[in-house]
């Protein structure tokens, strides 16, 4: 309904200029994320470890958000279904999100969450470090 | 030679054919002489193949299609639990999950592997770690079950507890899609619990639904966390509950909790034994009645269902108004309407659609889903469900002919309230005819008498309506529907019982479609009810011809209405979230677009989410409630109750403890910058302050309180007294500080998020509701006669930003608005006056040579309508008047109520000249402003209190904000336009924002519908943030944002795609919508942060081993 009136100059009246090719590349980083999951060895601990003592106090809030603790969970569930070594007795659990969660909730699960603020730098907060709302307890089972 | 210019003829001609050729090649649409268009096979070109709905753009790179969905018919199943859907299990064989094989789940798996792709809980296929895929279709799968190895991929069938996503076009707000868990069922339907029908807008009539099937962990537990039935029990758009009990439920809900219900043992264990599967223990309580028979009442059914057994730990305490509350007495209530819920238990009401339905913020659900969780709301919901499904199929609810019969009572009543009406109207037609009717303000006469032709005709309805529902049984189900708000309204009662009342086409009664008249059944210019579409008949008497005729009138405007208004909400809809799609909450708080570029510091001003607001206006909380709560589940028992001194000290600690604390922000200092910008904005104040000024409204000084003190008693009476006082308005301390606890503590976690993507959210607020306005375009705002446009229409003015707006009005404060006649004064200033209005006479008279047009004012009417206007005022705004061309010489003042005006000129032209200028002249305007075409007295005060002190204001229709606010005797800084471009360019920026915020409210609430102000605020602060107000169309967009592949799967692909290509445009990849064409994760929410393994480096220890450890 919106896609009338067109004219068909303009368009060729200036050479085109070279493609760019590069600018994928700031994205193609972010990208990269998912992948050092199912790896769990090759974290970067000793990285983090040179960034930790950051200069300025972190401000950001200490609460985790519900985007943080789905990522978290979906992570952690991803890498023990593909039997990474659970970090909690279990009592009975299969599903692999149920572990998580049980993880999560012993705060158990060995992540640092890299907050990023609109200027690019970022915060390091260990999952370990930050309060979750327990209002999710009890939501896999249903009952 | 000729051979060449014909050889030269036709390269030119192939040269030229070429050109055409290439061209279409690109654009077929392109416009080509005609000798090249002889072929019109049609083309396509790369422009068209790109474009539009089905182009690349939005039909290929913005929406692909899937695999693992299925889509089917849905149906009802109140077993089910509201997280639940009913999968078909021919759906579960063919769509499929691929399973990771791990030591937790190889036995399952083997045996799906075993059973194979056609039974049921079996498998399809089997991937292993180098990609070899193997089909299970053959005999060999027992082989293969046998070698299955962890780490083998098995795509096995659905099965129970797996998570779908169930969807419902259209898909207007992010509740459209939702996660169920899957519940693999015999037959061919999907179904699931009618509570879950309002967010998806879904009915059982036929529709069909979709499913999709996430097909990785990551992918699913995203769908659980985020988009679970349990975490969307609420709808952003203003914190109302959405999930909530329908229909049915409500029915059997409001029976059961009738005073007169009873149930013995036997059908009390029963009926308690419906709501669970067996599963629950249950503690019966003690029975309402002990003697003669134990009996137990309905309303104990109910305090079961919240509280089962007393293990289980939810005490909700509410108090809510039902529809049929008599508005004194509460619990005392007559009709029995105020439902009082304390600690678990159902004191006083009949549950209705205002404790269990969906739409409000005090009702059941809504509190146990904010005072305690989720989960607490849907067991609840899930209970109810149960019970009422299967009380009511043993009770039974039906609707017959018996219904619908009215009364004799009814009868008489009716036929006396239609005469009645009947005889007024025609007394108002004949006095109509003979001119002495009454003009309403701003009326002439023919207006008045519709209006109130009208005001009688809808009186003789509701008079009928009201002597119907007080006269039908109270059994009545229709009645008892519409008393609990299942279903239908008491106008929908009435026109089936006693009579259907005025049809209307477009606001009005029936026009005319013959000449003069309606129909040819009635009188020329016949005004009368009968005539014009006036239905005394009911539903059940049957309509007679003419009546059934308006009535397919009536009826037709509604579908046509429906089937416009869809496109055009649709297509606004979809601007909005172009427009907003790409606003989202960072972790510094602030709300940017995909260029981090700041449209809100804080978002709404104060960052709260307004997904989890408790009180109506939009407050996080509500104090009231959870200071009754406070009270009731920490009883005072032995305590004292606080003196104000120490409330304030309590509070004090209290506050000054937690508040700083729980702000969010671990290391001190910055959370200043964070927390202190909370602003005033739409009288929201700091939380805190709030908090205080409510404890200061409940110090126990109230009058129970000094009357105690006043009075002489003795001592030991006194000390009774007391005791009963504190009890009733004193507070513990601990009742203090478990109030202030919560309070606190809750507020904190009601904080958006960092990562939430709070503009889409907010275009789905805007524009779903949208969808929801009939298209009833009109309202008076406050008199008659004065319309303003509303509904969607309106909505599309304020977001296009529309430089001409259809009625613009101009809210005028007066410096003295308690005096009719300085209001009139003001009015005639500002109201438009032309000359001939003015003028006595304006006669020509013409000699041989000259001409002269003289102007004789008519001073009564001018003083009657208090204008300042002499011969000396006119003479200057002819004068002033452009197209004039007369010059001072011209015009004559011969005294204070005439003037003359000379012309020059030749014989011949004089005559035609002469004429011209008369007519001109009579249309100069002496008087006002010119852009203005009317004002109207408005009387703020209550029209029945005389006594009280008048508050005008004048309502002026039109533009020229900025000539009105300089007339002298308006309150120019209280006078506003909704005329939102008007308002920028006088006003100022910050200015437009506000009126856009407070115009989109308006239109809102005109239609019943609260949205929260948070994201008006957020689509005002996106039309206006670039310093200009921009809209939400092409034009406007293309100015806000810079990504070319955002542009292009807007609107004007082409233009834009061309356009990028010459300028060599660098997209950088940002936005929404970029980054779903190109298929990366989009940088909100989930995507915002980043996941790192944090590892312990390992400590190495160098050299051997230890031997004997």
């Amino acid at each position: 309904m919106a896609d009338e009136d067109y004219e068909m100059d303009g368009g060729y009246e200036d050479e085109p200029m070279e493609p760019e090719l590069d600018e994928g590349v700031e994205v193609e980083e972010d990208n990269e994320n998912p992948d050092d999951v199912p790896d769990p060895i090759e974290g970067d601990g000793e990285e983090k470890q040179e960034q930790e003592p950051v200069e300025r106090p972190r401000k950001t809030s200490k609460y985790m958000t519900k985007y943080e603790r789905a990522r978290i969970l979906g992570t952690r569930a991803l890498q023990i279904s593909m039997n990474a070594p659970v970090m909690v007795e279990l009592e009975g659990e299969t599903d692999p999100l149920e572990i998580a969660m049980k993880e999560l909730r012993e705060r158990k699960i060995p992540f640092t969450i890299r907050r990023y603020l609109p200027d690019g730098s970022y915060e390091d907060w260990g999952v370990d470090e930050l309060i979750v709302e327990d209002s999710w307890k009890r939501q896999v089972g249903g009952n | 030679m000729s051979d060449q210019s014909s050889q030269s003829q036709s390269l030119t001609n192939n040269w030229d054919s070429l050109q055409v050729e290439v061209a279409q090649y690109i654009n077929s649409d392109v416009r080509v002489p005609l000798q090249y268009s002889e072929n019109t096979k049609p083309l396509s070109g790369f422009v068209q193949r790109l474009k539009g709905k089905h182009g690349r753009f939005r039909g290929n790179l913005s929406g692909k299609r899937v695999e693992f969905t299925g889509r089917t018919v849905i149906s009802p199943d109140p077993n089910l639990k509201i997280n639940e859907v009913a999968v078909p299990i021919l759906m579960a064989q063919i769509l499929s999950y691929p399973e990771r094989v791990s030591h937790h789940n190889i036995e399952r798996l083997r045996q799906c592997v075993r059973n194979g792709p056609t039974k049921y809980p079996g498998a399809k296929f089997i991937k292993h770690p180098d990609g070899t895929e193997i089909s299970l279709t053959s005999k060999v799968r027992h082989r293969h079950a046998d070698d299955l190895k962890y780490g083998y991929i098995v795509c096995r069938h659905l099965q129970d507890g797996d998570i779908i996503l169930f969807n419902r076009q259209p898909s207007l707000h992010r509740m459209s899609i939702m996660s169920h868990r899957a519940r693999i069922m015999p037959w061919r339907t999907l179904r699931f619990n009618e509570s879950v029908c309002n967010p998806y807008n879904a009915d059982f009539d036929g529709d069909e639904m979709n499913m999709h099937v996430p097909q990785t962990e990551e992918a699913r537990t995203e769908a659980l966390m985020l988009m679970g039935v349990q975490n969307n029990l609420c709808t952003p758009k203003n914190g109302e509950i959405l999930v909530a009990s329908t229909q049915d439920f409500l029915t059997s809900s409001y029976l059961i909790t009738r005073k007169d219900t009873f149930y013995d043992r036997a059908s009390f264990s029963l009926i308690c034994s419906y709501m669970g599967d067996a599963m629950d223990p249950i503690d019966l309580p003690t029975p309402a009645l002990v003697k003669p028979v134990e009996l137990w009442t309905g309303k104990q059914l109910f305090s079961i269902l919240l509280r089962p057994h007393a293990k289980m730990r939810v005490y909700v305490n509410l108090t809510v108004a039902e529809k049929n509350y008599g508005k004194s007495g509460e619990t005392m209530c007559p009709k029995d309407g105020f439902v009082y819920i304390r600690n678990s238990e159902l004191i006083s009401g009949q549950l209705g659609k205002a404790t269990l339905g969906n739409g409000s913020k005090d009702g059941l659900y809504s509190v146990l889903l904010r005072d305690y969780s989720a989960h607490a709301a849907a067991t609840c919901m899930n209970r109810l469900a149960k019970l009422s499904a299967r009380w009511i199929g043993n009770h039974g609810f039906s609707i017959g002919i018996n219904d619908v019969q009215p009364g004799i009572v009814l009868n008489k009543e009716k036929k006396v309230t239609i005469d009645k009406g009947y005889g007024q109207c025609i007394d108002y037609i004949g006095s109509y005819k003979s001119g002495s009717l009454d003009l309403l303000p701003g009326c002439n006469n023919a207006e008045t008498l519709e209006a109130n032709i009208t005001g009688t005709l809808n009186n003789i309805r509701e008079r009928t309506a009201n002597v119907c529902m007080n006269n039908l049984h109270w059994r009545n189900s229709p009645l008892i529907m519409s008393q609990c708000g299942s279903k239908g309204s008491p106008i929908n009662i009435a026109q089936m019982v006693a009579c259907v009342g005025q049809q209307s086409v477009g606001g009005r009664r029936a026009p005319n479609g013959f000449v003069d008249r309606t129909l040819p059944h009635f009188e020329r210019e016949a005004k009368d009810p009968d005539a014009k579409g006036f239905v005394q008949n009911s539903f059940y008497t049957g309509l007679s011809a003419t009546e059934f005729f308006f009535h397919t009138m009536g009826g037709r405007e509604g579908l046509v209405d429906t089937a416009v208004k869809t496109a055009d909400t649709g297509y606004m809809a979809r601007r909005l979230m172009k427009a907003l799609e790409d606003l989202s909450v960072h972790y510094d708080g602030t709300v940017r677009n995909a260029s981090v570029c700041i449209v809100q510091f804080v978002y709404g001003g104060d960052a709260m989410d307004p997904g989890q607001m408790e009180e109506k206006s939009g407050l996080p909380l509500n104090f009231e409630r959870l200071f009754m709560k406070a009270k009731a589940t920490c009883p005072a028992v032995e305590q004292k109750s606080l003196s104000i001194e120490e409330i304030d000290k309590t509070m004090d600690e209290i506050i000054g403890d937690r508040l700083s604390e729980s702000t969010g922000t671990p290391e001190g200092e910055s959370s200043q910058a964070f927390s202190a910008s909370s602003n005033k904005e739409g009288g929201m104040e700091t939380f805190d302050n709030s908090l205080r000024k409510f404890i200061q409204k409940k110090y126990p000084n109230s009058d129970l309180m000094l009357k105690l003190n006043g009075k002489e008693h003795p001592d030991e009476d006194k000390g009774y007294l007391e005791k009963i006082a504190s009890n009733i308005c004193g507070v513990t301390r601990q009742q203090l500080m478990v109030f202030l606890e919560t309070c606190i503590s809750r507020y904190s976690l009601k904080k958006i998020e960092g990562g939430t993507a709070i503009g889409a959210i907010g275009a789905h607020s805007i524009g779903e509701p949208g969808t929801q306005m009939t298209l009833k375009t009109f309202h008076f705002a406050g008199v008659a006669s004065m319309n303003v446009t509303l509904g969607v229409p309106r909505i599309k003015e304020i977001i296009n930003a529309a430089k001409k707006i259809n009625t613009p009005i101009i809210t005028t404060a007066l410096q003295s608005d308690n005096n009719e006649i300085i209001a009139k004064i003001v009015k005639g200033r500002i109201e438009k006056t032309l000359l001939e209005q003015v003028a006595k006479s304006i006669k020509t008279s013409q000699a041989s040579r000259s001409a002269s047009i003289v102007i004789t004012l008519d001073m009564t009417k001018i003083q009657g309508a208090h204008l300042s206007v002499d011969a000396y005022t006119v003479k200057e705004s002819i004068l002033k008047t452009k197209r004039m061309k007369l010059k001072e010489q011209q015009v004559k003042v011969l005294d204070h109520r005439k003037l003359e005006i000379v012309m020059h000129a030749d014989k011949k032209k004089l005559q035609f000249e002469l004429h011209g200028l008369k007519n001109k002249i009579s249309k100069v305007v002496v008087k006002g402003i010119d852009t203005v075409e009317r004002a109207i007295i408005l009387n703020e005060a209550k029209e029945k209190d005389p006594s009280a002190n008048k508050k005008m204001k004048l309502l002026v229709e039109g533009t020229g904000l900025l000539s009105v606010m300089g007339i002298e005797g308006v309150e120019g800084r209280k006078t506003t336009s909704n005329h939102i471009i008007e308002v920028q360019h006088t006003l100022g920026i910050e200015a437009a924002r506000k009126k856009i915020i407070d115009e989109i409210q308006y239109t809102m609430s005109s239609h019943g519908m609260t949205i929260d102000i948070r994201h008006m605020m957020l689509l005002a602060d996106l039309m206006t943030f670039k310093g200009e107000v921009l809209g939400i169309t092409r034009y406007g967009v293309q100015k806000m944002k810079d990504s070319v592949l955002m542009l292009a799967s807007f609107e004007r692909t082409s233009d834009h795609l061309f356009n990028a290509s010459a300028h060599g445009k660098v997209d950088k990849i940002e936005g929404v919508s970029e980054c779903i064409i190109m298929g990366i994760p989009v940088q909100i929410g989930t995507g915002m942060l980043k996941v790192r393994q944090s590892v312990k480096p390992i400590e190495l220890t160098y050299g051997p081993d230890p031997i004997i450890s």
